[in-house]
C-alpha cells in the first residue's frame, strides 16, 4: 500500500520531514528524491479533445487525487501529434477559474444590469422551455435563432432545428472561414477544410496573406510551418506588420493594407506573361486561361508597386520564385477572411494563383482529403420550418452555417418576421460580429436571451437566463471526425467530475428538449450511450477509443493527383474555374478585379487586428495561466510616426474612430514592427464581465471600434479592417 | 553514463510560448515565476528588420557559479549526468544561486519557500520521456539528448550546424545551445 | 532594438532582486564587528596595552563585537526563504562557496571573541565576572593576551573582507565582481570599527587615538572608492554599465545617485572635522561640544559604511552581464 501524496502537499512536508531525518542522518538524498518518485506514481492519464480553440487537438489529461495537473498532447492524434500550443497546455486555467460560471443564473433587473439571482436548474431549464414555447406559440417556432460556436453546435443546434427553426448563425462563417471556403469552392469545387489541408511540410515555397502563423496557433498547421522552414522553404509573408511569421521569412512585403488583391492580380499577370504557370496542369483541368490573361494583363509591377507601397522589382522576384518552385508552393488561403468586404474575390485570387502553379492537389501544395467516411446515424428528420430561413441574409452564396448578422438585422427590423429570441451557446456575440451598437439593439428587442457558457463573459452577462456548462474537461461531447489523408476519430470524455452545479451541454439540451417536447429527438439516457452505438454502427472498439483517444482508419486517401488518379472538381464546368460563370450569372465579377478601398486621412490609422498566441479571441482572457503571460493587448504603432506624436512607448492613449467610439486606455507598443498607415492590436481583449477577476478592464476591445464593416455581397462575409482611428494621448491608467 | 543537453533550434521556434506554459504546469511552478521563458528579439528599421526567437532556461552549465556560490550543498552538478540539480530539503533559501546564476534562470519559489529552476525535467528524464518543454514544442525546436550519443538527436543536431552557447565568455560551459543559422559545422 | 520576454528575466523584471536590505544590513554589522574586533586588538596592543587601561571600551568594545556580529547574523537569518533548514549551514563545507567559509568564519569569530573578551577583561574588575570558573578562565587566558589579539585581529581581517568576497564572488553581477570590492569593503569596515570605538570609548586619549586612525582610514576608502569606480568604468561594458546607475541622476536611479552624492559629501566633510579634532586644543577633559563633534563625524562615517553596503547590494543586482 501506497499513501496517496499530491505533489505540492508532499513537498512542503518534505522540507519538515527532512529537517528531521537529516538532522539524524546525514543520507536522506536518496531517500527524498526516492520518496518523491513515490509521491508522483499515482497518476493517470486521461485521453479527450481540446476545445480553447476549434482545432481539436487529442490531449492526454494527468490526473492526481482527482485533480487535472496537466494537459498533455495525444500522440496519437493528428492535430496534435503529442504537442499541445500554449494555449491547449493552459486548458486547465478554465478548469479552475475560480470565476467560472458556478449555477445557473436568472436575470432579474434589466437586460444587460447583470443582476442575476441563483437558480436551481429545474427553475432555469422550467424559465427557459416556457419562454421558448411562448415564443413559437406568439411568432412561430422560426422567432427563436440560435447562434452558436464550436462544440456546443452538437448539442443545441439539433435542440434548434427540432424545435421548427432554421435560423442558425455562427461567427465561423460571416465573420471567418466564409469568404475563404465560398471562393476556393466557386473555384475548386470545395474547400480547404479545418484543419487546412495543406501540404506545407513538402513545400518549397511557402506563401502567407496576413495568416500569420506562430501567432495563429493551430498546432499541427504551426508543426508543418516550422517543419517547412527547417527544410530549407523559402517564405514570402504579405504583411503590414512583421508578424511573427514574417520574421522567419525570405521576403516580407509589408502592404499597404487592403490592396492584397493589386499584388495578387500582379503575380497573376506576371506568372502567365512569363509563362511561369503549370501548362499541362491548366489544359487538362482548368477552363478560361484566356479570359484570365487578357483580365489581368494590365496589373504591372509598377501599377501594383504604387497601389500596394512594395518595390515593382520585389514583386517580379516573387512571382517568379513561385514559378520556378511550383507546383510544391504552398500559397495559403488564409483562414479569418473576412477583411475588407472582396473578400470572395480575394481568394479567388489566392485560387487561381495555386492553380496556376498547379499546386492544388500536388505535394508542397494542398492535398486532397480521404474518401473514407463514417455511414449517418438514424436520427428523427427535423421539423420543416414554414417560413424562408433568415439567416443568409439573400446573399447568394451564403453557406450553412449562416451569416450572423442577417439574424441580427432580422432582429432589429423584424421583418420579413421578427426574431424574438436568441439561444447563444459558446460565443461572445458582442467581441465577435461588429458594430456591437447593432447587437445590442437587437438584443434589446428580444423576449428571451438565453446564454449556454462557461465563463461570465460580456454576451453572458446580458442574458435572461445563463445555464452554466462545464468545461470541456467534465463532459462528453460529440466524437470528432477529422478529415486529412486519413479518416480519424476522437473522443472527448469528462475526466473530472463537473464542478460547482454546471453540467455538460448534451444534458442541458436533453432536459430542455424534455420540457419542450421534443424528446424523440435525443433518444438516449446519457452522451455516452449515443456515442457507443455510434461507435458500434462505424465500427469502432468503443473500449480501445477509450484508452486511446483517437483512431485513425487505415489510409485510403489519396492526396495528391498522379497519373492514375485523377481529380474531379464539382464546380458547375467540372474544372477548375478561372473564369466563374457562376458568380458571373449573379452579377459578380466571372474574374477578381482590383477596386480601391479608402485610405487613412492624416492623423488617423487603420485598425487591423489579429491574434496572440498563447490566447483565443476573448475566451482565455480571464484563464490564469494564460493571462499570466499576455495580461492585456496592446496598441502596435509604428515607433517612428509615435515619436513624431510624442507617444512614448509603453504609454497609456485611447483610440477614437470615425464614429467618435472611444476604446478604453490601451497600452502603446512603439515599435519598428508595422507600417506607418495603420495599428494593430490582439482582438479578444476590453471585457466589460465584472465578474472576471483577471479580465475585466484589461487592454481595449477592438470590436468596440469596429463600427463599420463591409460586407461582401456575394457572401455576407463582414469586412472588419474598414475602420480608421485617431490616437488620444494623456491617458491616466492604472 | 549520459550527458545530457538541450540543443535549441531557433530557426524552428514559433514563439508559441507552448513550452513556458507546459514547464509551469510540470513542475508546479507558481504564478509570476518562470523556469524557461521566451525572448523576441527585433532588430533594425521599418522595413529592414530582423528577428531573433531565443527561449531561454538554465543551462546545466559545466561550470555552474550557481552551485559554487551555494553554502548548503542544495545545488549541485549531478556527476552522473551532468544536470544542475536542487535537492530542495537542504536549501535554506539564502538566494546566493540566483545572485550567481547570470543567465536569471533561479527564481525563489514563493509558495515552497526554496530556490528552484530548470531541472532538465530529470523526473521525467528518469521515466525514459523528453522534457516536458521539450514534448510540447509545437516548434520542435527544442530537442533533448544525450551528449555521448552519437546517434542521439542532439548530437545530430550539433553535428550537422553551427551553434553557440549564451554568454561564452563568462566560461560558464553551458550545456544548452543555440543554432541560430542554416550552416554546416566549420 | 525591441524585446519581448514571456517569462521572467532581468529585462522583463529589472528588479528581479534576491537580496534586499536584510543583506545590507548583515553585511554592515558583520563589517562593523570585524572593524570593531581589529581595534580592539590595537587598543589592547597599543603601548603594551596602556593606552586601554582605565577606558570603558577596554571592556565594552569586546562584548559589543559579538553582539553585534549576532545582530547582523540575525538579519540574514531573516532573509533565508527556508528558515528550518538553516542547519545546513553547518552539516556542509563548501570550499567553493563564500558564504559557506562566511558561516564557519563567523561561527569560529565567536569563541575567538568571546576569549579575548575574557583575557582582556580587566584583573581588578574580574570580580564581577558572574562564575567563579568564569574569573579562573579568564585569568588563565590573560596569559595569551599578545596570542588572542593576534587572532581576534586576524578574525576581523577575514570576515572584514569575507564581507566583500561574498559579492564579489559572482561572475554574474558585475558592479560586484572586481577583485578591489573586498578591500574598499575592509577599509569600510575598519573605519566603521574605528568610528565606533570613538563613540563607546571614554578617555580622552583613546578617543583621539581612534580619530587618528580614522583619519587614515577616511583617506583610504577615499582613494579606493575612486579607484574602484575607474576600474570598472574603464573594463568591460558591463562593468561600465554597472556603476551607471550612480552616476545616472534621473529618477530610475534616485537612490543611487542620492547614495554618491551622499558618499560624496560625507567622507571628505567627516575627514576635515577629524582633522580639525586632533589638530585642536584640546583641555584635561573633553567638551561637550567638542564630544557632540566627534560622536557627529563618527555616526556620519558609521552612516557612509550602511550607504555603501545597501546601495551596493541593490545596485549589484541590476547589473547584468
Ligand atoms: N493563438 C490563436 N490562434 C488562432 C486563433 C486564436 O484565437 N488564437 N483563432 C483561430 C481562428 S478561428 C482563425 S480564423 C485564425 C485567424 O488567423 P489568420 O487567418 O492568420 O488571420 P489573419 O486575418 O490572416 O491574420 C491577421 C494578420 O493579418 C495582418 N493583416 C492585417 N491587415 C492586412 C491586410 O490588409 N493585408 C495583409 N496581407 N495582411 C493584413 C495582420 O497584421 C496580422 O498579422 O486563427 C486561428 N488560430
Ligand atoms: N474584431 C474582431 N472580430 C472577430 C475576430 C477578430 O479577429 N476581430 N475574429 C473572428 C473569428 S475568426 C472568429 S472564429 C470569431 C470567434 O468568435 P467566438 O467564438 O464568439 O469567440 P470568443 O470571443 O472566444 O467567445 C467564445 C465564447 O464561448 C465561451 N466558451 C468557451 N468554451 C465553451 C464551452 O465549452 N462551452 C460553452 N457553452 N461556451 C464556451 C466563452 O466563454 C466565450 O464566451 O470571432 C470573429 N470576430
Ligand atoms: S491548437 Fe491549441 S488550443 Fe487549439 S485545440 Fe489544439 S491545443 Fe487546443
Ligand atoms: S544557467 Fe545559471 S542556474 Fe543554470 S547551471 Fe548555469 S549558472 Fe547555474
Ligand atoms: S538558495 Fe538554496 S540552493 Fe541557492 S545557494 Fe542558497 S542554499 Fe543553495
Ligand atoms: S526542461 Fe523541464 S524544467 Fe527545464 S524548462 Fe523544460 S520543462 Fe521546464
Ligand atoms: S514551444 Fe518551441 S516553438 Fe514554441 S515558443 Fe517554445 S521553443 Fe519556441
Ligand atoms: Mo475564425
Amino acid at each position: 500500500m501506497t499513501a496517496k501524496f499530491s505533489r505540492r502537499t508532499f513537498l512542503k512536508t518534505s522540507g519538515l520531514l527532512s529537517a528531521g531525518i537529516a538532522a539524524t542522518t546525514m543520507l536522506p538524498d536518496k531517500f527524498l528524491l526516492w520518496a518523491e518518485e513515490q509521491g508522483m506514481l499515482t497518476s493517470t492519464l486521461i485521453p479527450t479533445y481540446c476545445e480553447i480553440c476549434f482545432w481539436k487537438c487529442g490531449a492526454m489529461a494527468k490526473v492526481i487525487n482527482g485533480r487535472v495537473v496537466k494537459l498533455e498532447g495525444n500522440p496519437a492524434h493528428p492535430g496534435s501529434r503529442g504537442k499541445l500550443c500554449g494555449r491547449g497546455n493552459g486548458g486547465t486555467g478554465l478548469l479552475y477559474d475560480p470565476n467560472r460560471l458556478k449555477t445557473p443564473l436568472i436575470n432579474t433587473g434589466a437586460r444587460g444590469e447583470g443582476k442575476y439571482k441563483k437558480a436551481s436548474w429545474d427553475e432555469a431549464l422550467n424559465f427557459t422551455a416556457e419562454k421558448m414555447t411562448k415564443i413559437a406559440g406568439q411568432y412561430g417556432p422560426e422567432s427563436m435563432a440560435i447562434f452558436t460556436h464550436g462544440a456546443p453546435t452538437d448539442h443545441f443546434l439539433p435542440l434548434i432545428s427540432a424545435f421548427g427553426s432554421p435560423n442558425v448563425g455562427m461567427p465561423s462563417f460571416a465573420q471567418c472561414r466564409g469568404p475563404r471556403d465560398v471562393g476556393l469552392e466557386l473555384t475548386f469545387g470545395e474547400s480547404i477544410g479545418s484543419p487546412e489541408r495543406l501540404d506545407m511540410a513538402n513545400s518549397k515555397v511557402v506563401v502567407l496573406f496576413g495568416s500569420h502563423l506562430g501567432e495563429n496557433m493551430h498546432n499541427s498547421q504551426v508543426q508543418d510551418f516550422s517543419e517547412s522552414i527547417a527544410r530549407g522553404a523559402k517564405l514570402i509573408v504579405i504583411d503590414p506588420r512583421f508578424s511573427i511569421a514574417a520574421g522567419k521569412a525570405e521576403k516580407w512585403l509589408p502592404i499597404r493594407p487592403a490592396t492584397d488583391i493589386a499584388l495578387l492580380l500582379t503575380w497573376i499577370n506576371i506568372i502567365i506573361a512569363e509563362e511561369l504557370y503549370d501548362k499541362q496542369y491548366i489544359n487538362s483541368y482548368a477552363n478560361g486561361l484566356d479570359q484570365l490573361r487578357t483580365a489581368v494583363s494590365g496589373y504591372t509591377a509598377e501599377w501594383a508597386a504604387a497601389e500596394t507601397d512594395l518595390k515593382a522589382a520585389d514583386i517580379i522576384e516573387t512571382a517568379r520564385m513561385m514559378g520556378k518552385n511550383a507546383p510544391a508552393v504552398c500559397i495559403h488561403p488564409g483562414r479569418h477572411a473576412t477583411w475588407y468586404g472582396d473578400d470572395v474575390q480575394r481568394t479567388r485570387a489566392l485560387g487561381i494563383l495555386m492553380a496556376l502553379l498547379g499546386s492544388w492537389g500536388r505535394e508542397g501544395g494542398a492535398f486532397f482529403a480521404t474518401q473514407a467516411s463514417f455511414p449517418k446515424m438514424d436520427s428523427k428528420p427535423y421539423p420543416e420550418p414554414s417560413r424562408e430561413p433568415l439567416n443568409l441574409g439573400g446573399y447568394p452564396f451564403a453557406g450553412g452555417e449562416g451569416v450572423t448578422q442577417a439574424i441580427r438585422n432580422a432582429t432589429i427590423t423584424g421583418a420579413p418576421y421578427p426574431i424574438k429570441g436568441w439561444f447563444v451557446s459558446g460565443t461572445n456575440l458582442l467581441k465577435s460580429l461588429p458594430n456591437q451598437k447593432e447587437t445590442i439593439e437587437a438584443i434589446k428587442r428580444l423576449d428571451l436571451l438565453v446564454a449556454v457558457d462557461v465563463m461570465p463573459f460580456d454576451t453572458v452577462m446580458m442574458a435572461d437566463v445563463i445555464l452554466p456548462e462545464c468545461s470541456y474537461l467534465e463532459r462528453h461531447d460529440a466524437l470528432a471526425v477529422g478529415k486529412g489523408k486519413s479518416l480519424t476519430v476522437s473522443l472527448r470524455q469528462p475526466i473530472i467530475e463537473p464542478l460547482y452545479e454546471s453540467k455538460p451541454g448534451w444534458w442541458i439540451a436533453k432536459e430542455l428538449s424534455n420540457r419542450l417536447g421534443l424528446g424523440d429527438y435525443f433518444p438516449w439516457n446519457t452522451y455516452e450511450e449515443k456515442i457507443k452505438s455510434q461507435c458500434s454502427l462505424w465500427g469502432i472498439n468503443y473500449e480501445e477509443l477509450k484508452k486511446v483517444g483517437t483512431i485513425t482508419i487505415p489510409n485510403t486517401a489519396k492526396p495528391f493527383i498522379t497519373a492514375l488518379e485523377q481529380p474531379q472538381f464539382k464546380t458547375a464546368s467540372g474544372k477548375i474555374e478561372l473564369y466563374s460563370k457562376e458568380l458571373e450569372e449573379k452579377g459578380f465579377d466571372p474574374i477578381p478585379r482590383y477596386t480601391k478601398h479608402p485610405l487613412p486621412q492624416s492623423g488617423e490609422f487603420r485598425l487591423i487586428y489579429g491574434r496572440h498566441a498563447v490566447h483565443t479571441f476573448s475566451r482565455t482572457t480571464n484563464n490564469p495561466e494564460l493571462h499570466e503571460l499576455y495580461p492585456e493587448n496592446e496598441v502596435w504603432i509604428n515607433a517612428s510616426k509615435a515619436s513624431d506624436m510624442g507617444i512614448g512607448n509603453g504609454a497609456y492613449v485611447t483610440l477614437v474612430n470615425r464614429d467618435g467610439i472611444k476604446s478604453s486606455p490601451i497600452k502603446v507598443k512603439a515599435t519598428e514592427r508595422i507600417r506607418e498607415d495603420c495599428v494593430y492590436m490582439v482582438h479578444g481583449f476590453g471585457t466589460t464581465g465584472k465578474g472576471l477577476a483577471k479580465a475585466f478592464g484589461k487592454g481595449a476591445d477592438d470590436q468596440q471600434l469596429v463600427t463599420r464593416y463591409a460586407v461582401d455581397p456575394i457572401c455576407g462575409g463582414t469586412g472588419m479592417r474598414v475602420n480608421f482611428v485617431r490616437i488620444e494621448k494623456g491617458v491616466t491608467h492604472a | 553514463m549520459p550527458k545530457y543537453a538541450m540543443v535549441i533550434d531557433q530557426r524552428r521556434c514559433v514563439a508559441c510560448m507552448a513550452c513556458v506554459v507546459a514547464c509551469k504546469k510540470e513542475n508546479d511552478v507558481p504564478p509570476g515565476e518562470f523556469r524557461t521563458r521566451v525572448v523576441e528579439q527585433t532588430e533594425g528599421t521599418f522595413p529592414e528588420l530582423r528577428m531573433e526567437l531565443r527561449s531561454e532556461l538554465c543551462n546545466h552549465c559545466d561550470n555552474p557559479p550557481c552551485v559554487y556560490n551555494c553554502p548548503t550543498g542544495a545545488s549541485y552538478k549531478n556527476k552522473e549526468n551532468g544536470m544542475v540539480l536542487l535537492k530542495s530539503y537542504r536549501c535554506v533559501g539564502c538566494k546566493s544561486c540566483v545572485a550567481a546564476c547570470p543567465y536569471d534562470a533561479r527564481y525563489i519559489n514563493e509558495e515552497k519557500g526554496y530556490v528552484d529552476k530548470c531541472t532538465f525535467c530529470a523526473h521525467r528524464v528518469k521515466e525514459g520521456k523528453e522534457p516536458a518543454c521539450v514534448a510540447t514544442c509545437v516548434g520542435k525546436s527544442r530537442i533533448f539528448g544525450d551528449l555521448d550519443d552519437p546517434k542521439s538527436l542532439v548530437s545530430i543536431a550539433l553535428h550537422q550546424n553551427h551553434s553557440e552557447v549564451l554568454l561564452k565568455s563568462v566560461g560558464t560551459i553551458p550545456r544548452v545551445y543555440y543554432i541560430k543559422k542554416f550552416s554546416k559545422p566549420e | 532594438m525591441e524585446i519581448t520576454v514571456t517569462g521572467l528575466n532581468a529585462i522583463s523584471n529589472p528588479h528581479l532582486h534576491a537580496w534586499d536590505w536584510r543583506v545590507s544590513l548583515y553585511l554592515f554589522l558583520g563589517g562593523l564587528s570585524a572593524g570593531l574586533a581589529m581595534m580592539n586588538s590595537v587598543l589592547h596592543v597599543r603601548k603594551n596595552g596602556r593606552l586601554a587601561e582605565g577606558d570603558k571600551a577596554a571592556i565594552s568594545a569586546p562584548m559589543y563585537v559579538p553582539i553585534i556580529l549576532s545582530i547582523g547574523m540575525f538579519f540574514i537569518f531573516l532573509d533565508l526563504e527556508s528558515k528550518l533548514h538553516v542547519f545546513w549551514f553547518y552539516l556542509t563545507v563548501q570550499p567553493f562557496s563564500p558564504m559557506s567559509w562566511g558561516s564557519w568564519g563567523l561561527l569560529a569569530f565567536y569563541p575567538i571573541s568571546i576569549m579575548y573578551a575574557l583575557a582582556m577583561f580587566p584583573e581588578n574588575k574580574r570580580s564581577l565576572l558572574a562564575f567563579r570558573q568564569l574569573q579562573e578562565l579568564s585569568t588563565w587566558m590573560s596569559r595569551y593576551k599578545l596570542q588572542l589579539a593576534a587572532a581576534n585581529f586576524g578574525m576581523g581581517l577575514f570576515i572584514g573582507i569575507y564581507t566583500g568576497v561574498l559579492l564579489s564572488a559572482y561572475v554574474a553581477r558585475p558592479l560586484w565582481n572586481s577583485a578591489l570590492l573586498p578591500i574598499v569593503f575592509l577599509t569600510s569596515a575598519m573605519s566603521a570599527g574605528a568610528a565606533f570605538m570613538i563613540i563607546i570609548s571614554s578617555r580622552k586619549q583613546v578617543k583621539l587615538f581612534f580619530t587618528k586612525i580614522e583619519i587614515w582610514m577616511i583617506l583610504a576608502e577615499m582613494v579606493m572608492l575612486p579607484l574602484y569606480f575607474y576600474g570598472q568604468y574603464i573594463a568591460s561594458d558591463a562593468q561600465r554599465e554597472s556603476i551607471m546607475p550612480f552616476f545616472t541622476f534621473n529618477h530610475e536611479y534616485f537612490w543611487y545617485g542620492l547614495a554618491m552624492l551622499f558618499l560624496v559629501m560625507i567622507l571628505p566633510i567627516a575627514l576635515v572635522m577629524k582633522y580639525m579634532e586632533i589638530t585642536e586644543e584640546h583641555g584635561e577633559e573633553l567638551t561637550s561640544a567638542a564630544l557632540f563633534k566627534m560622536n557627529l563625524s563618527a555616526l556620519m562615517v558609521l552612516a557612509g559604511g550602511l550607504v555603501i553596503r545597501l546601495s551596493f547590494v541593490y545596485a549589484g543586482q541590476l547589473s547584468h552581464l
